[in-house]
């Protein structure tokens, strides 16, 4: 079990000893179950911090907003933030770095070591407690979660409630850190792409009706997006209106902008949209699972990601987010991969 | 809008035959934008580009497409046709009905109505053109040329006589390639070393030429015109200027190893000189052979050297260079014995290969010209010789014909009978392809005036038996199994791209074709070009070639290079990729994956390198944000064009 005490004091002592600016974490929420994000400068106050198995985020999302606060001040503090990151989450930043969105020295990393357990689905746990409101969860002393409701204190063995993407987990541990709270306890996983089976096993005809039905409920909020480290442009090329204006647009440059799909949530445009993500997502995605998480209308859209994440695993034994040297999946060609028509 | 002139190409029958070009053009003339279409059979002639130049003028045409064959035919004819007329050269585009439209198909109304949607989608495209004008560089006025076998020789003699300054990059100790090491040769039977020394010695002397023997091209970066070359000069630890070739080293040197230049036929010392005649010459030290450069471990060549040429501190150089134009010419290599175990090669030292059997039939050969087969150094009387040893084999070996073997093949056997008047030659052969100047009337030569029994058919087995090499086989010709009782065999092996020009491929950027020869840039039109621009390939490096020809596309190659290399600047294509710098990130990814190295990350954004980006697209293609893309083919107009050519 992780110890929330080792956290609080690695954290209290980087910010006493000024090794960053600030520190990105979690504190407890006063509504509802899951916590919420802390951005914590004064040593005293790494006690609101908290480590449980509601702590789903993956904070590496911070660090855009950090970088572009950074780019508009004048003098900059050039100290690293601290960041706290689970295995998945480390891995995020692992590609960061690979696309040199920052740089190693912009992040001092808490990595957490999952052990034997991760993080919980709410779904899920809200299933098994059959409408008993869960007030606390925690860590058990062994593979399993303490959750408090009103009628007490009970016991759940982890697997059952865990979310999907911890049972399909790669990094049970972070890959990249600079201080590790933890053991790196490694968790057997046989197939990391099990749950695609569902989908994968339907014929061609029930799988178009399948996807039909999910991406046509898309209002597009873009809150996939949003909470997406990856999805981090400037300007995404699916917004067609941010796209055309700038002040010092040229009008050369105006002229050549495309509308690439409708802003109205409409099937083809929906599905251009979501198409258009997941290929951006390719070799980059590293299932944090958090796009599906936050969708309003339960669109499982992980599935999409992890199904690109499979073909680049077989095809081209590519992994995201292990190591910040390797070429990106698009931009790399191994004479090795199993293609003979490029030569 | 736009005002756009289509000019519809009947190409004779070739597009008119299948497609209804005056539909097309009174097609497009309804779309919307064009206000000048017509059609005229050959529009690149000269009648054809006055229409065009017409046109422009009197209907004050502001853009040009010409519906007609592939753009790498004749872009260039109507751009400039274009010009002329006053136009910006980038508002002229080819709609290819020919090769993408006519040629492929029979159904004439299908055929229509596609040559009109490609020629839609290219009106769709020009009407986005920005005018551009051609991007501009200097020349480095220099050549390098790798590889000094007789190609490369040529190469670097023909540029070095027309007055540049020209690297000779050579791998080996000396240079003189392959032919070095040839007797004499076909059709006329001049010695090669008599006909190759002079142009060696040509080479040596010549103040326009830099020698750089023992070295090997270890990076290169740049484009046509400004190539920036790093070339590893290995240690000879011999001073060349030192070295007065007295011998003396040879003498105490304890090592031996088979001599290279003998195909092992022969042994040689750990220093040494390839042959007498070697450019430079001087003594090299091999130093995997030698065991060790220190004094402790053996130190005896330094001891006897009189005028103190041997210096074991010789480090390896890198030397930078900056040249305009290369030319590769690498040469080949004979196939590898161990690939090509059926022949007994490898295995019975009286089975020898073509390069062993031109030593023995050379005067400076370790047998001074005398023909003794190397078991027991006795004359042999019956030779077999095996054409296609590992050629014309698709299934176990190359499928290619080596293409000098039946030639090199009927003047061995016939030098053989030269030397061994009462011996008996015999050739196993599938054909005999000897076209070339005087190349027929040559193996007559060697079938009536030598006797060379020539034997139509496949070798089955060959064994040895009582120092004798027993060779089974059909003589498809009349049916019969043939078996003889052999001397000595020769194998006609196929000769494959020399070792390690794959590697040097990679560096240089150059394709190589299925079987590793060297790609020139198009099989008919560009023989001596690669698909690199500014680099040239020469001799058997890009197929199997004999020495006429190889010397001929080494000529060739050389004037390709001084067309580069005498101008004062050169002009390159500005349809070029460029960076929105707004919606770059900075991933790099373009960087990667652009096959030229055109760009490069500056302050966190992505960097065009104008001179070196060939406009490929790969960068636009890969790019998630839309944020670079090549001039006059951008995603807008791709957009656009796609929805044309959908009919929309
Ligand atoms: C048995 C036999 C007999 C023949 N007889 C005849 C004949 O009678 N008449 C005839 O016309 N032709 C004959 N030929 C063909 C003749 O040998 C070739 O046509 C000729 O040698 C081709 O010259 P080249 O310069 O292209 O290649 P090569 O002679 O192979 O020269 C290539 C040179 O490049 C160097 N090199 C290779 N790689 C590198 C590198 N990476 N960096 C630097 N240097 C490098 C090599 O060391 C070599 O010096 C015969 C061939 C054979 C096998
Ligand atoms: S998939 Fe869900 S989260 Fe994403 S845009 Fe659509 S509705 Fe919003
Ligand atoms: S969908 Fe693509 S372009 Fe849009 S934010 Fe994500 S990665 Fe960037
Ligand atoms: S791929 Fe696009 S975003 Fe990335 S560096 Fe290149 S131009 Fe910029
Ligand atoms: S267009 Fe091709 S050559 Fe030019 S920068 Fe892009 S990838 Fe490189």
């Amino acid at each position: 079990m992780v110890n929330l005490e080792e956290l609080k004091k690695e954290a209290s002592q980087i910010l006493k000893e000024g090794k960053v600016k600030y520190i990105i974490g979690l504190q407890s929420s006063s509504n509802g179950l899951l916590p919420v994000p802390a951005f914590i400068k004064n040593p005293e106050d790494v006690e609101k911090l908290v480590w449980n198995p509601a702590c789903v985020y993956n904070l590496t999302l911070f660090l855009r907003d950090e970088k572009r606060r950074k780019a508009k001040e004048k003098e900059p503090d050039e100290k690293p933030v601290g960041i706290i990151v689970k295995g998945c989450d480390s891995r995020a930043i692992n590609v960061l770095l690979q696309e040199e969105f920052i740089k190693r020295d912009d992040v001092y990393i808490l990595g957490i070591s999952c052990e034997n357990t991760g993080v919980l689905d709410e779904k899920k746990l809200a299933k098994k407690l059959k409408g008993k409101k869960a007030e606390k969860v925690e860590f058990g002393e062994k593979d399993d979660f303490v959750i408090t409701t009103e009628d007490g204190k009970i016991k759940i063995a982890a697997q059952e409630v865990l979310s999907e993407r911890c049972l399909e987990c790669k990094a049970h541990f972070p890959v990249i850190y600079d201080v590790l709270i933890g053991e790196k306890t490694k968790r057997n996983i046989e197939n990391p792409f099990k749950s695609l089976e569902r989908i994968e096993s339907l014929p061609p005809e029930e799988r178009w009706k399948f996807w039909k039905e999910q991406i046509d409920k898309c209002i597009r909020c873009y809150a996939c997006r949003s909470v997406c480290p990856m999805c981090y442009c400037d300007e995404c090329v699916v917004d067609t209106i941010s796209f055309v204006v700038t002040p010092d647009t040229p009008a050369e440059e105006k002229a050549q902008k495309i509308k690439w799909l409708e802003k109205s949530p409409v099937s083809s445009e929906n599905f251009v949209y979501h198409f258009v993500r997941a290929i951006h997502l390719t070799g980059r995605c590293i299932d944090c699972g958090e796009c599906e998480r936050v969708c309003p209308l339960d669109i499982p859209i992980r599935f999409l990601n992890k199904k690109l994440e499979k073909e680049a695993k077989e095809l081209f034994d590519y992994e995201a987010g292990f190591d910040p040297d390797q070429p990106s999946l698009v931009s790399s060609f191994k004479d090795e991969d199993p293609e003979d028509f490029i030569r | 809008m736009k005002r756009t002139g289509i000019f519809v190409c009947h190409c004779g029958i070739n597009i008119a035959g299948t497609v209804d070009v005056k539909k097309v053009a009174k097609e497009l003339s309804k779309h919307k934008g064009v206000v000048h279409a017509e059609d005229y059979v050959y529009v690149c002639s000269d009648p054809g580009q006055n229409i065009i130049i017409n046109a422009i003028k009197e209907k004050k045409l502001d853009s040009v497409v010409v519906a007609c064959c592939s753009p790498t035919l004749h872009e260039t004819t109507f751009r400039n046709t274009s010009k002329s007329a006053g136009l910006n050269a980038f508002q002229c585009e080819i709609a290819n009905i020919r090769e993408q439209c006519s040629w492929v198909h029979k159904d004439m109304e299908k055929a229509t109505d596609k040559a009109i949607r490609i020629t839609k989608s290219t009106v769709q495209r020009v009407r986005r053109n920005e005018s551009l004008e051609p991007i501009s560089v200097p020349v480095t006025r220099k050549a390098m040329v790798i590889g000094g076998g007789i190609a490369g020789i040529q190469s670097a003699l023909d540029l070095a006589n027309t007055g540049f300054e020209v690297i000779l990059v050579e791998r080996a100790p000396s240079i003189g390639g392959h032919m070095i090491q040839l007797s004499e040769t076909f059709p006329t039977l001049d010695c090669s070393q008599c006909i190759l020394t002079p142009k060696m010695v040509e080479v040596s002397k010549h103040p326009k030429i830099k020698l750089m023997t023992y070295s090997e091209v270890q990076d290169i970066s740049g484009y046509v015109g400004n190539f920036k070359v790093k070339i590893l000069k290995k240690p000879t630890y011999v001073d060349p200027d030192k070295c007065t070739l007295c011998d003396e080293c040879t003498k105490v040197c304890p090592v031996v190893v088979p001599n290279e230049f003998d195909l092992g036929l022969t042994g040689r010392r750990a220093i040494y000189i390839p042959f007498p005649q070697a450019i430079p010459a001087t003594f090299t030290l091999d130093i995997k052979s030698c065991p060790g450069l220190l004094p402790i471990a053996c130190g005896k060549c330094a001891d006897v050297c009189e005028p103190d040429a041997i210096d074991y501190d010789m480090k390896p150089e890198i030397v930078e260079e900056e040249v305009g134009a290369i030319i590769v010419a690498t040469g080949y290599d004979l196939y590898e014995k161990e690939l090509l175990t059926e022949y007994g090669y490898g295995k019975y030292p009286d089975v020898l290969d073509g390069l062993q059997f031109e030593r023995l039939l050379s005067a400076s050969g370790p047998t001074m010209g005398k023909i003794l087969r190397p078991s027991d150094h006795k004359v042999p009387k019956e030779v077999v010789f095996i054409q296609c040893a590992g050629s014309r084999d698709p299934e176990l070996h190359c499928a290619y014909c080596s293409k000098i073997c039946c030639m090199y093949t009927a003047k061995h056997a016939m030098l053989y009978k030269h030397h061994v008047h009462d011996g008996q030659a015999y050739v196993f052969y599938i054909d005999i392809r000897s076209g070339g100047k005087d190349y027929e009337e040559f193996v007559q030569r060697a079938v009536e005036n030598d006797g060379v029994l020539y034997l139509r058919g496949k070798v089955s087995k060959i064994f040895e038996d009582n120092g004798k090499i027993k060779v089974w086989g059909v003589d498809t010709l009349t049916g019969k199994d043939i078996e003889i009782d052999a001397d000595m065999v020769v194998l006609a092996t196929a000769t494959r791209p020399s070792k390690g020009a794959d590697e040097l491929a990679k560096k240089l950027k150059i394709a190589m074709d299925k079987d590793g020869f060297l790609a020139e840039a198009h099989p008919k039109l560009r023989p001596v070009e690669s698909v690199t621009s500014g680099m040239f390939l020469a001799g058997a490096a890009q197929a199997p070639k004999d020495i006429p020809e190889a010397v001929a596309q080494a000529s060739g190659a050389a004037a390709k290079a001084i067309s580069i290399l005498s101008q004062d600047r050169l002009y390159h294509a500005p349809t070029v990729a460029k960076v929105n710098i707004n919606l770059c990130t900075g991933c790099g990814m373009c960087v990667q994956v652009c096959p030229y190295d055109a760009l490069s990350l500056k302050d966190g954004k992505a960097e065009v390198n104008e001179v070196l980006c060939e406009g490929c697209g790969t960068c636009s293609a890969t790019c998630l944000r839309a944020a670079i893309q090549v001039k006059n083919m951008t995603p807008l107009q791709v957009n656009e064009m796609i929805k044309a050519s959908l009919g929309g």
